[in-house]
């Protein structure tokens, strides 16, 4: 008892620690550059209103989009009767697997001036400017939104609707009157976690906004290009407003109407005419998601895209010569350092909150959660205004660091409600049997949650690889990572390359994703046997 | 049962509050070597929050526990010769029936081969023989709770505490594991102390019963004085009348009206 309570005492102190310097400090330091002139200065500036239009505009239009598309998704995969139901819903969630800037320069390299569909069809170059920032963000945003509305759909019950079956109720009126209503908290989560994300990504915007710059562009451009901070602050405090408010709804709004009492699922009803759409939407949706890297294809073999079809290996090893294998070697580390690192801390922080309790315990799992709100560039300039000159700055560290504060709050989730589950008198029993509860986690929790590690190893891994929005901040005079180049190409004309890094992060995510796919497959028909 | 003789174990003046909410006001009882005494009463009453002191793994706020004489009230859980079977057995879902019995054994320095032929003994005499090698989730409820019993016994505790080990299985197992319970006790020597909120199972396992209510003790003696006396209108209410009811209604069920 008295080794567990130093033991925990120590913990405690750590992971106070940890989060007081890696968010709690670096924050308020980025707030306290806010300056009545600063503000002045960024309101006054010419950029600043279209900015902030474009932004509201932009991202409302895509997140409407992203949703209603998202919607009908789902709904196919959970309340149709089609078939490759588990293909369809692998190929949704692939734009998860490479960086916004990649899906937008999937835009360009399709319906850009010189693009493939642009020539094919004869188009217009309409590409760049509103609706290519609005069609490069539903890109982007779209498994996000899949992933939440599906989960709902999945776990809602069937008795309400077998009911107004009954008693006549027509299907519109049971999708307007029992679905809608059940959804809409996961609706609400889902529009606010949708917008944030689009609004405080830079990427899309500043490949294909052409003219039009939204609010993250602008910050980007004041603090990166620039090194303006104190106006970089001033859009950082605005760009977390809509984040704070997501995540309040997240917050105010636990429920989400998952933890009902579910009898028996939905199960879907054969009906020829609701499957034929389905099969044609979910179609054309793969296609739209698997344009882009198709595209990165051809550009990337063939001679010259896409006028000249020969296959080539050149430009892959232009790109190597360019330095793209040392700037893989960096993310790669990165990744691996912040999966590790942040798998190990994210469990233990999931394990105080979950399975010691306690008030500050709660503490604990509401700032684990709050990282979730702070976007990725309001984290990035935060951090290099606090550990400027610090001797942690200009190294790996600092973005490995980044990167596992910034990706925290999902994989802490997973393991919460994992270990939420598990019986919660294991380590009574341990102490009762004189086992220690170092003893209880390492023979018999973290076998129970091992699927649960892999899982959030994956998550830190691939957001690490595509990540471009915190690491943009502190890259330059730390070793910079691999998703960075492709804008770097894009802006040289190196299209070719930007189009190689783009397919290279994507094949070693998706090669990632496999392998532990079939490990978790292969171990899970081995505990059945 | 002589309580005159140096009792197994006395609980003194014991306190537990959560907040402002008093949940143990004061509890102090006695239990005898070998004795089976049940704990009644609703849930919230602090019958759990009781056995937990006791195991130890809450301090009380005030008060003491004294086994055999000597005050264990700050012993660690597992230095009180005590075990525990909780309601919902908490077994450790990743090993072997067989490996659930004899984990704890490696860590009290026994060796290998000798935890082996203990656990396979235990098992044996919980009657699981043929299931020794089978993973819990492939077990009968009643068959998961003897594997809990099994893994607290083969520790020999001089005493076991039990919290509702059947409020989640089916009447017919419950009745069979009755027997087998007492039958546990008689072969092992152990005091047991049965946490409950079931009047039936109290009143046809133990040898006294304590009823509480919010915090206190109400009564606590054989079942027959019980009934016999019942120390007042909450004893009265709660335990005999409800035992009354489900009698009167085994009985017209088998004169068949």
């Amino acid at each position: 008892m008295r080794n567990i309570l130093s033991g925990k005492s120590v913990i405690k102190i750590c992971i106070t620690l940890f989060f007081v310097f890696c968010l709690i400090l670096p924050i308020i330091s980025m707030l306290c550059r806010i300056t009545p002139e600063g503000i002045d200065r960024v309101i006054h500036s010419k950029q600043f209103l279209p900015a902030l239009k474009n932004s509201f505009t932009t991202g409302l239009t895509a997140t409407i989009i992203s949703l209603v598309l998202a919607m009908a998704a789902a709904w196919c995969l959970e309340r149709t009767q089609i078939r490759g139901k588990a293909i369809f819903g692998m190929l949704f969630v692939i734009p998860m697997l490479i960086p916004s800037i990649s899906h937008a320069f999937g835009l360009v390299a399709l319906f850009g001036a010189n693009g493939l569909l642009t020539n094919l069809l004869d188009l217009d170059t309409a590409i760049y400017g509103f609706w290519g920032i609005v069609a490069g963000s539903v890109m982007y945003s779209f498994p996000l939104a899949f992933l939440m509305l599906s989960s709902i759909l999945q776990y809602e019950d069937s008795m309400p609707y077998k009911a107004a079956t009954v008693l006549g109720v027509s299907r519109i009126r049971q999708f307007t009157d029992i679905t809608l209503p059940y959804m809409k908290k996961t609706l609400i989560s889902a529009f606010f976690a949708v917008f944030t994300m689009i609004v405080t990504d830079y990427g899309v915007p500043l490949m294909v906004g052409g003219k039009q710059i939204t609010l993250s562009v602008l910050m980007y451009q004041k603090a990166v290009s620039m090194i303006d901070y104190d106006s970089g602050s001033v859009i950082g405090a605005l760009l977390l407003v809509p984040a704070i408010i997501a995540f309040l709804v997240d917050v105010l709004n636990p429920e989400n109407g998952q933890s009902g009492f579910v009898s028996e699922p939905v199960k879907p009803e054969k009906r020829a005419a609701s499957t034929a759409v389905s099969y044609i939407y979910c179609t054309l949706l793969s296609i739209a998601v698997l344009a882009p890297i198709l595209s990165f294809c051809l550009m990337v073999f063939e001679t010259k895209y896409p006028v000249n079809t020969e296959f080539t290996l050149s430009h892959i090893e232009n790109t190597i010569n360019r330095g793209a294998d040392r700037y893989l070697m960096n993310s790669l580390m990165y990744a691996l350092l912040a999966a590790l690192l942040g798998t190990i801390l994210a469990f233990i922080c999931s394990y105080m909150a979950a399975r010691v309790k306690g008030a500050f315990m709660k503490g604990i799992h509401l700032i684990s959660i709050t990282s979730m709100a702070i976007p990725g560039i309001v984290l990035g300039l935060s951090y290099v205004i606090f550990f400027h000159g610090m001797p942690i700055y200009k190294t790996i560290f600092i973005i490995v660091l980044a990167n596992l504060l910034h990706f925290f709050a999902s994989p802490y989730l997973m393991m919460y409600n994992t270990l939420e589950k598990l019986n919660p008198d294991l380590e009574a029993v341990g102490q009762s049997l004189g086992v220690s509860r170092v003893h209880i986690i390492k023979d018999v929790i973290l076998p129970k949650v091992r699927f649960t590690l892999i899982e959030m190893f994956v998550y830190f891994f691939v957001n690490s690889m595509i990540t471009i929005s915190a690491v943009s901040f502190l890259a330059p005079p730390s070793p910079k990572p691999v998703a960075l180049m492709i804008n770097q190409f894009e802006a040289q004309l190196l299209m070719e390359s930007a189009a190689f890094v783009s397919l290279l992060i994507f094949v070693i995510n998706i090669a990632v994703k496999i392998t532990i796919g079939l490990i978790k497959r292969k171990a899970e028909k081995n505990s059945k046997a | 049962m002589d309580l005159q003789l140096s009792p197994k174990l006395e609980i003194k003046n014991i306190t537990k509050a959560y907040k402002a909410n008093d949940v143990l006001k004061n509890v102090s009882f006695e239990v005898a070597e070998g004795e089976f005494l049940s704990i009644l009463g609703p849930s919230g009453c602090g019958k759990t929050t009781l056995l937990r002191i006791l195991i130890g793994l809450l301090k009380p706020d005030g008060g003491s526990v004294i086994k055999d004489g000597s005050d264990i009230t700050n012993a660690h859980p597992s230095e009180r010769g005590m075990g525990i079977v909780f309601q919902n057995y908490a077994l450790f879902e990743n090993m072997t029936v067989i490996k659930n019995v004899e984990y704890a054994l490696k860590f009290h320095k026994i060796p290998k081969k000798e935890a082996r032929e203990r656990a396979a003994r235990m098992l044996d005499a919980v009657g699981l023989k043929e299931h020794v090698s089978k993973m819990p989730r492939n077990l009968s409820g009643g068959q998961q709770q003897r594997v809990a019993i099994a893994r607290t016994l083969v520790l020999s505790p001089d005493i076991v505490l039990f919290d509702e080990p059947m409020s989640a299985l089916d009447v017919a197992t419950r009745l069979s594991m009755r027997t087998e319970l007492k039958a546990l006790q008689k072969k092992f020597n152990t005091t047991m102390i049965y946490v409950t909120h079931d009047q039936e199972e109290a009143f046809a396992l133990s040898d006294r019963i304590m009823i509480m209510d919010s915090g206190e003790i109400s009564q606590i003696d054989t079942p027959e004085n019980i009934v016999k006396n019942p120390a007042n209108e909450y004893v009265k209410t709660f335990v005999l009348d409800n035992l009354q009811a489900k009698a009167d209604s085994l009985i017209r069920f088998t004169k068949g009206k």
